[in-house]
């Protein structure tokens, strides 16, 4: 079936527009980040033996896959789970907008069907659950601001559009399509001004604190010893 | 609330903000994505989980609210949807002072929890400098500060103190060892060590030096102490004030050059080595050409190397390790010291969680300086309390003076029956020393004999304890315990040193204090307070009075007390009767 003039639009010059505009306030944020001093150890290193700088910048670049390494994630394997799920949903999500514009025979094979619906239905479910803890846990509902609760609500909303578009199936019309594509662009330009963005914050907190602590001889951090 | 009408020091807190910030600090202002998981980390949070207002990132929201309002445009333009905040008044200000100074620790367990890598211990310590840049900060961090700036040291301890203490210390020392050359070599030019240590072991733990001496004695080194400049602590670390961190660091480096020494040893001192080895090179802006390490290292060096021997045997209690904050999740420093507790006691037991993963003591930060903050800090260290009680140990060992200080707070507070130590101690304590230079038994040193020590304490037990403790010794003592009884009995007495409780039942110490420093008859006799209370130190410190000559915290215990009792009354060059 042929698609409208509207979903046409929506999903190549709206979605190329929307694109270009996050890469252009991207560029602009990194640019600012950079702007400022950059404090780098300045003495010898630290640590036992030979010191390598270089494998604390990637341990804590890898530190997000490694759910054992940091306490707070060993101790909570479910809430990793649940971050692993929900991000695996917006990957998901995104990676949709680019292949039924531009590889839908990919979407006529029912696994990938399946696996985007699969994992944007659980991100939703999580996505509704952590909306209940940021506004039932006293400490969430003190840290959080609107942007985060309009973020969390944002992309829990995109997950079920996502979920039904999958199949690209416009024998229903044209509105759970175009719905997704719009949401999506909108997804896209807010993005770089709201907390989404801490996705492109996140490799470098993670390479400064990494080139420190590798510094330092902390990173690679050594497991503490559990109790038998 | 307009530009206009933002006070004084609310601007010059503005016009410095762009100053303190480093990409680092900025990409910690921007990445937090609130999720949460940073607040089962922090120890403050952990033991008062009903109060929220302790997450770290909430904590960490006061600076990055105002970071928003003024630096990222995105808070400029749309104030309200990302929570960004100015600040006004002095009475913000001093909010901002509670939470940077009152409820952080600058632990460091958050930022490492954080799947951001949010540096929130450096986040806070870039709010603390800023709040002391327009002089709002707690008094005790004031003080200290300005001590640290003036006199050279955090402490204020004069030259002449230092070096007297040093001098003490040998003279102890080469009669312990029957060595007159076993003594603290002063200023010696190219040694191959030279040692810096903590204010702190001049004015309460002296024992400390003299069981370094004996190690670097035992091992032959050519070590020396620089009669200038050795303190390698650093309150810019806590307050924040870069230029402070650099001015310290700077002074302790520059003093090691001009005596070219070949290595700088940091004693036991968990921010004096994060301060000295890791960051006053970053605050000073400069690199300076000074080896240097941790004295853990440096007798676990020796040890390995044969140069002293050392029997466990003699540490006979059971023991238990606390990573310092700084040490653990600053410097690397976890195995080093695990691995010289094991050469040098046979009882260790690790405790949980440990390494970069330890819960802080609750007194780091600069806490123990801050005494308003006692009530909250040591209820904020239940959590520290039961991790150590699970161990089972008997003693607590910690490479960090202020850990000691504390751990010691929090194990009388939650009535733990445990002591805590250092590595440099129990080194000293395991020293084989060669038979041909060890002391001779003589027969029992009466080290007071001559002095009147008037004893004044409320609780019958600690009277009874410290007059038989000093009488043994040969003090004549005379035992007070009631408070409106010690000026009229110090008038007729008048004795050498009174020994001084704090909280007692009508009449505090301060006010005893206060009383005796203003009568002519009593004011020059030196007191030494003694309590099992350190968080009412702050009714004696506070006083317009001279202070006491001396401060211990209960539990004391014989050598503790023998040691400050002689240092006060400045026994150290005098020879000891010995009753034969």
């Amino acid at each position: 079936m042929s698609e409208s003039a509207l979903l046409h639009f929506a999903q190549h010059r709206l979605q190329e527009a929307a694109l270009l505009c996050m890469a252009v306030v991207y560029a602009f944020r990194i640019r600012w980040l950079l702007s400022f001093k950059d404090a780098r150890d300045k003495q010898a290193p630290t640590g036992r033996g030979v010191v390598d700088p270089e494998s604390g910048k990637y341990y804590s670049l890898a530190n997000i896959a490694m759910p054992w390494a940091m306490e707070s994630t060993r101790n909570s394997p479910f809430f990793y789970l649940q971050f692993a799920v929900f991000h695996l949903g917006v990957a998901c999500a995104i990676t949709l907008s680019f292949i039924i514009p531009y590889l839908p025979g990919l979407l006529e094979l029912p696994p990938v069907v399946k696996a985007i619906q699969g994992f944007t239905a659980a991100a939703f479910v999580i996505g509704v659950g952590r909306m209940i803890r940021r506004i039932a846990v006293p400490v969430m509902r003190l840290i959080s601001t609107p942007d985060d609760y309009f973020s969390l609500a944002l992309l829990t909303v995109w997950f079920p559009f996502a979920f039904l578009a999958a199949p690209n199936d416009r024998g229903g019309g044209e509105g759970v399509l175009l719905t997704f594509f719009f949401l999506t662009a909108f997804f896209l330009v807010y993005v770089p001004f709201s907390k989404i963005s801490h996705y492109l914050y996140y490799p470098f907190t993670r390479f400064w604190l990494g080139r420190t602590m590798g510094h330092r001889g902390v990173f690679p951090m050594r497991q503490p010893v559990h109790p038998r | 609330m307009s530009d206009a009408t933002r006070s004084h020091k609310a601007k010059k807190f503005l016009e410095r903000l762009p100053k303190k910030l480093s990409r680092q600090i900025v990409g910690s202002l921007v990445g937090c994505v609130h999720c949460g998981m940073c607040t089962q980390s922090c120890h403050y949070m952990l033991s008062n989980p009903e109060d929220p207002t302790f997450a770290p990132a909430h904590k960490a929201d006061q600076l990055r609210k105002i970071f928003k309002r003024h630096i990222d445009w995105t808070g400029r333009v749309f104030p309200w949807w990302v929570s960004a905040k100015s600040v006004f008044t002095d009475s913000e200000l001093e909010d901002l002072k509670d939470i940077a100074f009152g409820k952080c620790t600058n632990c460091r367990r958050c930022t490492f929890n954080c799947p951001m890598g949010v540096d929130f211990a450096s986040a806070n310590r870039t709010l603390r400098g800023l709040l002391v840049h327009v002089g709002v900060m707690p008094e005790g961090v004031a003080v200290v500060s300005k001590d640290q700036w003036e006199i050279g040291n955090q402490m204020g301890v004069l030259k002449e103190d230092y070096i007297e203490t040093l001098e003490w210390m040998s003279d102890e020392l080469s009669g312990e060892l029957g060595d007159a050359g076993a003594r603290i070599p002063i200023d010696v030019k190219n040694a191959a060590v030279v040692y810096s240590i903590n204010p702190r072991e001049v004015k309460y733990d002296p024992r400390s030096i003299s069981d370094a001496a004996k190690i670097f004695w035992a091992a032959r080194e050519n070590w020396c102490m620089p009669s200038e400049c050795w303190d390698m602590t650093n309150f810019g670390l806590f307050s924040g004030d870069d230029d402070l961190g650099g001015a310290a660091g700077r002074r302790l480096f520059e003093k090691v050059m001009e005596l070219k020494g070949r290595k700088l040893v940091i004693s036991e001192c968990g921010h004096g080595y994060r301060s000295t080895r890791c960051e006053a090179q970053n605050w000073a802006g400069q690199s300076f050409p000074v080896d240097m390490e941790s004295s853990v290292i440096t007798m676990l060096r020796y040890i390995k190397e044969g140069r002293i021997k050392v029997d466990k045997a003699k540490n006979k209690e059971s023991y238990t390790f606390h990573d310092s904050c700084n040490n653990a999740r600053s410097c690397g420093l976890t195995e080093e010291p695990r691995e010289l507790l094991n050469l040098v006691a046979p009882d260790f037991r690790e405790m949980h969680p440990n390494r970069a993963e330890n819960y802080c003591c609750t007194g780091g930060g600069g806490a123990m300086s801050m005494s308003e903050y006692t009530p909250r800090r040591l209820k904020s260290a239940k959590i520290k309390a039961e991790q150590l009680k699970a161990t089972g140990a008997t003693v607590v060992v910690t490479s960090c003076h202020n850990c000691v200080d504390g751990l010691s707070d929090l194990i009388k507070h939650y009535k733990l029956d445990m002591k805590v130590t250092q590595l440099v101690n129990l080194v000293a304590e395991a020293l084989v020393i060669p038979a041909k230079v060890a002391a001779p038994a003589a027969g029992k040193v009466l080290a007071l004999a001559g002095r009147t020590i008037m004893v004044v304490d409320d609780e019958p037990d600690a009277l009874t304890f410290f007059s038989a403790l000093l009488a043994d010794h040969g003090a004549r003592t005379i035992p007070v315990s009631d408070p409106n009884e010690v000026l009229k009995a110090a008038r007729k007495e008048k004795p050498d040193l009174i020994t001084l409780d704090i909280s007692m039942p009508g009449k505090d110490g301060g006010e005893v204090l206060c009383e005796l420093r203003k009568n002519p008859e009593t004011e020059a006799i030196k007191v030494c307070v003694i309590t099992g209370r350190p968080e009412l130190r702050k009714l004696i410190y506070d006083r317009t009075v001279r202070p006491p000559e001396g401060y211990l915290d209960k539990p004391v215990d014989e050598a503790k007390l023998l040691t400050n009792v002689r240092k006060i009354l400045e026994l150290a060059h005098e020879d000891v009767p010995v009753e034969s």
